[in-house]
């Protein structure tokens, strides 16, 4: 990083969403309106200065950046767009870093936004499964030739490795799904709210075992949006920039499995003793795990959280089914995770709700579920990736 | 024949030799005739030394149960009458792991570990699938 070092050279100035529900009966198009408009306001911003944007998944069930802009009046420099995975919020917001910094633009709205509503069950999986039909499969361990499909069923089968791996349970699983909804509880946008317990958990219906309903995350519609920009341009908006201080790339390869780290032997996966050492995110923000005041993690499936935890090095490999008990991963516990609720109970929005979180706890607007005197705060995912904030 | 209601495998040029294999009831995968590696799904190229020279190779058939899991909730119509089914994923004596259904066996009977070995299952006139059952070897 000597050439080109970024951290803490830029930074997010604003954060916003639409409502989020499992029946909006609005298009995405409608719902990233909304979400850029209030992100731009949080920021002080005005739609004239906004010149890049990078959207992550798009159509046809989101919105793509090439009908934002024209549709909302927008005058872009720099575009670009992922295609339709969740995976790809931290990439976004690096490349928006990258071009702030390079110059090619001065304000980057990052976004996903996506309507299900008029989708019917089951909106994943089956016979719309299309990854499933690509050249070599789908990214989620997909083979509808033997009726492997969604993405849930490729969380199930790393949940069955883990489990026959380390020798832990569904039932300790569950400490993910309770945890995140006791958070959601706490937020008023937040579409499941009402507290769930282990044996909740354990009574939900098989959905693809062992994974169960509970273990699943929601299906609805919203969107959220994050504005990067320079640190010294944000110092200059209307509220306190969140620096980014870390971020770690998206790796690929043959030894990736998107739900799983090295080693545990999931599609071509080796089988080792994976380690996880020190990940280049925390050598670039300078901090350890100690100064990590809360995490943040995709969790479309329950099981991702624990693979989150062992391949950032919060715990050893088979130790996050027992790490995340006794209220470890819960406001007020040692390591408070995706206190929004996560895609578990907030809603789905793409991983993008989970940032516009950070942003608030960082700035202590989080109210009756403020993580107290939150300074550094981390986004790092089952698939490898990862950013760390600090206010 | 009843009409096939599952899905269909998406041919490409590529792995086209891997189901021809299997409707001669062999299975076959691509082996590096360079470093000997034995990689699935088919590659243009060995994924360990970018050789392009490599023979479709028939292999044991025998192989370990990965990792499986069990549908209970319905995908697809074709496969809605079995449910509960299982998807396993088989580690093969070769290397490679492929996706597939476990025969012979009950559901709550899987284990991690396992041996298993290849079921050629006609399912139509031009399609065979690698099914895979208990095995004592």
């Amino acid at each position: 990083m000597a050439s080109f070092d970024l951290k803490d050279k830029t930074a997010i100035a604003g954060a916003g969403s639409s409502p989020f529900g499992r029946k909006l009966h609005r298009s995405p198009i409608d719902l990233a309106a909304e979400a850029i408009a209030n992100a731009l306001d949080d920021a002080g911003l005005g739609r004239d200065q906004l010149d890049g944007m990078i959207v992550s998944f798009g159509s046809p069930l989101g919105a793509d950046v090439d009908t934002i802009a024209p549709l909302l009046g927008l005058k872009l420099r720099a575009y670009s767009q992922t295609w339709a995975h969740g995976r790809f919020t931290a990439s976004c917001i690096q490349w928006a870093s990258m071009m702030v910094c390079a110059g090619l633009a001065n304000a980057v709205a990052c976004l996903g936004s996506w309507s299900l509503s008029h989708i019917r069950r089951p909106k994943f999986g089956g016979a719309g499964d299309r990854e499933g039909a690509r050249e070599a499969g789908g990214g989620h361990g997909e083979d509808p030739v033997f009726g492997m499909t969604s993405p849930g069923a490729g969380a199930a089968l790393v949940a069955r490795r883990y489990f026959e791996r380390y020798g832990a349970n569904s039932r300790q699983l569950a400490s993910v799904p309770v945890a995140f909804r006791k958070h959601a509880a706490l937020n008023p946008n937040a579409i499941m709210r009402a507290p769930i317990t282990v044996d909740d958990h354990q009574a939900s219906r098989l959905v693809c075992e062992p994974l169960r309903l509970l273990d699943y995350c929601l299906v609805n519609d919203g969107a959220a949006c994050v504005i990067v920009t320079t640190a010294e341009r944000a110092r200059d908006l209307r509220k306190p920039p969140v620096y980014i201080s870390g971020m770690q790339p998206l790796p690929g390869g043959a030894e990736e499995f998107i739900w799983s780290y090295p080693g545990l032997g999931v599609a071509q996966q080796s089988v080792f003793d994976y380690d996880a050492g020190v990940q280049p995110v925390y050598r670039m923000a300078g901090v350890t795990h100690k100064d990590i005041d809360a995490l943040f993690t995709y969790d479309a499936f329950s099981i991702l959280a624990w693979i989150a935890l062992e391949r950032f090095g919060f715990c050893k490999p088979g130790e996050a089914a027992a790490f995340t008990q006794d209220g470890r991963i819960e406001l007020g516990g040692e390591l408070p995770m995706n206190t929004n609720g996560g895609l578990l109970s907030e809603g789905h929005i793409l991983g993008w709700a989970h940032q516009v979180e950070i942003v608030r706890q960082l700035r202590g607007e989080c109210g009756p579920r403020q993580i107290r005197g939150a300074e550094v705060i981390q986004w790092a995912n089952c698939y490898g990736d990862s950013m760390i904030y600090r206010n | 024949m009843a009409q096939y209601l599952k899905p269909l495998p998406t041919i490409t040029p590529l792995n086209q030799p891997y189901w021809d294999s299997l409707r001669r009831h062999e299975l076959r995968m691509q082996r590096c005739d360079k470093c000997a590696r034995v990689w699935y799904p088919p590659s243009p190229l060995c994924p360990r030394c970018w050789s392009r020279q490599f023979s479709w190779t028939p292999l044991s058939g025998r192989g370990r149960v990965s990792s499986w899991v069990v549908f209970h909730q319905p995908y697809f119509k074709g496969f809605e009458s079995e449910i509960p089914y299982n998807v396993a994923e088989v580690e093969l004596d070769e290397g490679p792991r492929l996706m597939t259904n476990l025969v012979g066996i009950a559901n709550h009977d899987i284990r991690a570990g396992m041996r298993v070995e290849v079921v050629y299952d006609d399912v139509t006139a031009d399609l065979t699938l690698a099914r895979f059952k208990p095995s004592t070897s």
